[in-house]
C-alpha cells in the first residue's frame, strides 16, 4: 500500500482555466461579472435593461448558460450587444472551461464588461470560479426571504446581492428587513442593491455600481 | 447534481498522482468538504461509486472530512454553537452581527493505493 499526501483543491483544474479567463480580462482591462440565481429571477431582464442604460457608453457583451435553448443569447443580441449561448446539455452550472472555450468560439470584441449568465441553480455554481471579477446573485421578492440561509454557500461569496422585482413588494410577502440580516450574518461585506427591470427602479444604482468597478478594476485596484 | 463532476475531479487528480504505467488500484482517498461548498457528502459518495464502478478502482473508499463552518463575534469573542444547517442572525451574547469562518474547503487530502505491476520498478 502505498500512501500520498495530496493537499490540493479538487477544483484545480477548474482554477487553473478560471486563472487564464482572469488574466485575459485583466489584459483587456475587462470587468466580468457572473450572474447567479434561482431560474426566473430575471437575470436576462436584468442585463436587457443594463444594455438599455450603458450601452454604447460601454461596450457590453454576454454569455449565456442554459441548459437549452438560446433564447437568452436572442434576447440580448436584439437588444445590439454580442451574446454567446453555453448549451450545457442537462449540466446544472457553467465551469471555466466552458468559458475559456466559449471565449475561442465567440470571438467577442474587446468588451469594458462582460456579463457571464449562469444556469438558474443557487447550489451548482457555487464552487466553481470562472474567472469573474465578482459574483452577482439575485433574489426575487417572488421567491421569498429565506434564501439566504437556506443557500449560504452562494450567498456568502457574492460581492453583489441583487433584490430584483421590487415592483412586486406590494403583492408579495417579503421581509426586505430579514434577508438583510441574514446577508449581515453570512457576508456583511456585501452590497445589496434593489431592481426592478421593467420599471426603471434602483437600475441607476445597479450601473453606477458597474461603471465604478470597471474604473477601479482599470486602476489597478482590483487586477 | 455537480457531485459528479466533482467527484470525476478527485478520481482524476488522485489518479494523476500515481506513476505512469502503474497498475494500481486505489484502496482510499480522503478528501475535506466544506460546510459552505455546496457539496452534499451522501451525493457525493454516490458519485464516486458511479465514476468508479466497472473499472479496476470499483469499490474504492471515499472518506469524507465534513468541516462545519463557524459563526465569530468579533465583539465579545464567542463562537457559538449552532444547530446544524441553521445560521445565528446575531451574536446570541451581545447582540453583535458576526462573520462566517471555514466552511469553503474542497480539497483532496490524501488517499492510498496498491501498486499491483509497476512498470517503473522494473521486472519482479
Amino acid at each position: 500500500m502505498t500512501d500520498v499526501a495530496v493537499r490540493q483543491r479538487i477544483l484545480t483544474a477548474n482554477e487553473a482555466a478560471a486563472a487564464e479567463v482572469r488574466a485575459r480580462f485583466r489584459a483587456s482591462g475587462t470587468l466580468v461579472a457572473n450572474l447567479i440565481s434561482s431560474p426566473g429571477s430575471g437575470k436576462t431582464a436584468l442585463l436587457e435593461a443594463t444594455v438599455a442604460r450603458l450601452q454604447p457608453r460601454f461596450q457590453l457583451g454576454a454569455i449565456e448558460g442554459d441548459i437549452a435553448t438560446e433564447r437568452d443569447a436572442e434576447r440580448l443580441r436584439r437588444r445590439g450587444i454580442p451574446a454567446h449561448q453555453i448549451l450545457t446539455g442537462g449540466a446544472c452550472h457553467l465551469d471555466a472551461r466552458q468559458i475559456r472555450q466559449a471565449l475561442d468560439e465567440a470571438r467577442l470584441p474587446e468588451l469594458d464588461i462582460l456579463f457571464i449568465e449562469n444556469v438558474g441553480n443557487l447550489i451548482c455554481p457555487t464552487a466553481y470560479d470562472l474567472g469573474e471579477d465578482f459574483k452577482v446573485v439575485l433574489l426575487s421578492v417572488a421567491e421569498g426571504e429565506d434564501k439566504p440561509f437556506k443557500y449560504p454557500g452562494i450567498f456568502s461569496r457574492a460581492e453583489v446581492v441583487v433584490i430584483s422585482k421590487i415592483d412586486l413588494l406590494p403583492h408579495v410577502t417579503f421581509r426586505l428587513d430579514d434577508v438583510r440580516a441574514q446577508l449581515a450574518a453570512l457576508n456583511a461585506g456585501c452590497r445589496i442593491v434593489l431592481t426592478a427591470a421593467t420599471t426603471g427602479a434602483g437600475m441607476d444604482e445597479w450601473c453606477d455600481l458597474l461603471a465604478a468597478r470597471l474604473e477601479a478594476k482599470r486602476r489597478g485596484g482590483f487586477g | 447534481m455537480h457531485e459528479l463532476s466533482v467527484a470525476t475531479e478527485i478520481y482524476r487528480l488522485c489518479r494523476s498522482h500515481i506513476p505512469d504505467g502503474c497498475a494500481a488500484r486505489l484502496e482510499r482517498a480522503k478528501v475535506a468538504v466544506g460546510e459552505l461548498s455546496a457539496v452534499e457528502p451522501d451525493l457525493l459518495r454516490f458519485a464516486w461509486e458511479a465514476v468508479t464502478a466497472g473499472g479496476p478502482d470499483s469499490g474504492t473508499v471515499l472518506e469524507i472530512d465534513w468541516r462545519a463552518a463557524a459563526q465569530v463575534c468579533d465583539g465579545c469573542g464567542e463562537v457559538p454553537a449552532r444547530t446544524p444547517g441553521s445560521w445565528l442572525s446575531l451574536c446570541p451574547r451581545c447582540a453583535r452581527p458576526m462573520r462566517i469562518q471555514g466552511g469553503q474547503e474542497l480539497d483532496v487530502i490524501e488517499f492510498s493505493y496498491v501498486p499491483a505491476t509497476c512498470a517503473a520498478e522494473g521486472p519482479a
